[in-house]
């Protein structure tokens, strides 16, 4: 184990960093001030100025005034639920906690099992499900066309990702088969979805399924929207998987057979837990950009948080606000991703220190 | 899309053969299907759309569209909220309607021959005109586009406006200077600056720009001058003759209800007390006007008694009763100047 560094004073470091010369100094004072100015202005339109409650809307064309968030406070349910029926918001609101709380869940080491891991993504799921359409537990029905909203874009995401993962783990399995059949069906099946743009994926399973299969093989809109999101993830991830098992020297596998395990064996108890370590920045990426990409689904008719949005600002009284509305949902993502990004650090440290 | 163009074509054949064989008087298959579902499927919008399509606090749809589709409810199941409107983005509609997905299409949707053809759709009676429009400073003192003599056009480049504007000012003989920015903002900066003394843009979107983005929307005006024409209809599926006739006999009754007075605050005194014959048969005090659409006879009365008529619908939504405050302009009955009408109700 290599001994830490003496710790060394921060404002020495600082000094040395950024105030060595004349000239650093200039540089620096200057990008301070800019800092400052921005971050000033930002809250001089974002706080101060700003107009906070939907009867203030009046307020907002005065000169001088900074941010409308009237429209935030009048059309936030809007934003949030989409087109979900008003009386009804607690069940998605519900619906999303269950959502979250699974994913947070299934971050906890103590989860890692698949005793409890699948128990706890089958009650998540059916909690939302339940909630969400209503009729199987005696509330009004509530069809998936008006699910909408941050309920909506958690439902997505979460489904494409519990989805697409082990399929994206199957195809890269299957890519690495003795057995050319598997191999060759594998890389095509791979190959041609990764040449497909997303929107193209997703148009298809909406628009164009509908027209060739009939009714009974067709299912609804956004189940056929998320096996094709997922197939496009997996196809994606499976080549994420394919580098972490490239990474590991033959010598583990020798080494497995040597002790006198099985193929299986070798495979889950040695090579996959080293792929999935070498696999997780990747990984980490895949599943931030999934979550932003499910704002594409606003092309095929989805009310996805974007689509509330625009939604929120596109009628008369609001249309000059749509700045505020996007810094609301830009704060949205931004909370989620960023928790995604953190959990994302937590792992690779929590395995760095494993290796020792 | 050529699948989707051979599907439809098929489609197309397969229904005229089904209307071949069924008696003279039309019979719907679509007015069945929904009928037996309980529900209308109307398209909607993936966001919205200024006026026709929008969504309000309530998280419910809303708009001169959506209104349209209420109406077309009510005269078929009896009661506006009967209806699935159904999210599409603009490139959805058509396949949406092909597949199924909805009944009708009532989305700000030009009738164009393409469409009409080779898309394998039948359009309604056009219920809205909107076209390229003027907006100008009140204080110039000019009620059409006669008035602009010598004066500076701004576009935004790249729309078909441009050519539309610079047509018309041709034909009327009119001198002018055209000036085309790339962005919206910077075509209201211009505009709003002096720069220019009218601005060109499809016409309910200079309503939405002038009643929100320009300070002092009060010292602006639109002018009458439609320089274009689109006719905006209800798309339906080719083939299912009676589905049309109901949707284009539903904007008649609107169009006809506005034509002789008839409004939902008055519709129930003039149900008691028809002040003359097509009245009564509009109203249903006389029979008829059911059956032949495979309809109540009360449809009509009920329609307008729950959606007001088509000047209430409009002035709801995109007139004086909106924020927009559009003009009505072409889009007023004919006998008030505008160009829209109804068939004769015998």
């Amino acid at each position: 184990m290599i001994a830490a560094p003496a710790p060394v004073n921060r404002l020495e470091k600082l000094k040395k960093r950024a105030f060595a010369t004349p000239f650093d100094t200039v540089i620096s004072i200057l990008v301070l001030l800019f800092l400052a100015w921005l971050i000033w202005t930002a809250f001089d339109w974002g706080v101060l100025q700003a107009i906070w409650r939907a009867e203030d809307v009046a307020l907002c064309q005065e000169a001088g005034a900074g941010a409308c968030w009237s429209v935030i406070d009048a059309r936030h349910r809007l934003i949030l639920f989409g087109l979900y029926p008003y009386d009804e918001h607690w069940r998605s609101t519900l619906a999303a906690l269950a959502i979250i709380g699974t994913v947070v869940l299934s971050c906890i080491p103590w989860f890692w099992a698949a005793k409890r891991l699948i128990p706890l993504w089958i009650i998540g799921f059916a909690t939302y499900y339940l909630l969400m359409e209503g009729s199987l537990i005696g509330l009004n029905q509530v069809t998936t066309d008006k699910w909408g909203g941050l309920s909506l874009v958690l439902f997505l995401f979460s489904s494409v990702i519990l989805l697409g993962m082990p399929m994206g783990l199957g195809l890269a399995l299957m890519r690495r088969s003795r057995l050319p059949v598997l191999r060759l069906v594998a890389s095509l099946l791979i190959d041609f979805v990764r040449s497909l743009p997303l929107l193209t994926t997703l148009f298809t399973a909406a628009v164009v399924v509908p027209i060739l299969l009939p009714d009974w093989l067709q299912g609804d809109k956004i189940w056929r929207v998320i096996v094709a999101f997922a197939l496009f993830f997996a196809c994606y991830q499976a080549e994420v998987f394919r580098g972490g098992f490239q990474a590991i020297p033959a010598g583990q596998f020798e080494s497995g057979k040597a002790l006198g395990m099985g193929k299986w064996q070798i495979l889950w108890l040695i090579v996959l837990p080293q792929v999935f370590r070498h696999a997780l920045p990747a990984t980490i990426n895949m599943v931030v950009v999934t979550f932003k990409e499910t704002a594409v689904v606003i092309i095929i008719g989805f009310f996805d948080l974007l689509a509330s949005a625009s939604a929120a600002f596109g009628t008369g009284e609001w249309v000059s606000y749509y700045m505020e509305t996007y810094v609301f949902i830009a704060f949205i993502y931004w909370a989620f991703i960023s928790s995604l990004g953190r959990y994302g650090e937590y792992l690779k440290d929590r395995m760095r220190q494993e290796e020792h | 899309m050529s699948f989707i163009k051979g599907w439809a074509a098929s489609a197309v054949i397969a229904a005229g053969l089904a209307t071949a064989s069924t008696s003279a008087h039309a019979e719907s298959a679509t007015l069945k299907t929904v009928q037996d579902r309980g529900t209308l499927l109307c398209s909607g919008h993936n966001g919205s759309y200024f006026g026709f399509v929008e969504v309000n606090d309530k998280n419910e749809w809303k708009g001169f569209d959506i209104d349209l589709c209420r109406a077309l409810t009510v005269a078929i199941l009896g009661d506006p909220d009967k209806n699935q409107i159904v999210p599409l983005s603009w490139a959805q509609r058509f396949p949406a309607l092909q597949s199924g997905d909805v009944d009708v299409v009532i989305k700000a949707t030009g009738w164009t021959m393409g469409r009409d053809t080779e898309l394998g759709l039948q359009f309604s009676l056009p219920y809205f005109f909107g076209g390229a429009q003027l907006l100008v400073r009140k204080e110039l003192g000019i009620e059409t586009a006669d008035g602009l003599e010598g004066g500076v056009v701004c576009v935004q480049a790249g729309t078909t406006i441009e050519r539309i504007v610079a047509d018309h000012l041709k034909t009327i003989a009119i001198e002018h200077e055209m000036v085309s920015f790339e962005k919206t903002a910077e075509v209201i900066a211009a505009y709003t600056s002096g720069r220019c003394d009218a601005y060109a843009a499809w016409g309910p979107s200079l309503a939405v720009i002038r009643a929100t983005q320009i300070e002092g929307a009060d010292e602006h005006m639109i002018l009458q001058d439609k320089l274009s024409s689109e006719p905006i209809s209800a798309a339906m599926r080719q083939g299912d003759e009676g589905w049309v006739d109901i949707v284009n006999w539903m904007l008649a009754a609107l169009i006809k209800a506005e034509e002789l007075g008839v409004t939902s605050e008055n519709v129930e005194a003039m149900t008691a007390n028809p002040p003359n014959p097509t009245v009564a048969r509009l109203l249903g005090v006389d029979e008829g006007m059911g059956s032949r659409l495979g309809l109540r006879d009360t449809w009509a009365r009920e329609m307008i008694a729950t959606m007001g008529n088509m000047g209430e619908i409009y002035h709801r939504n995109l007139g004086e009763g909106s924020p927009y405050k559009l003009p009505r302009g072409l889009n007023n009955l004919w006998s008030e100047g505008g160009v829209i009408y109804a068939p004769i109700l015998d």
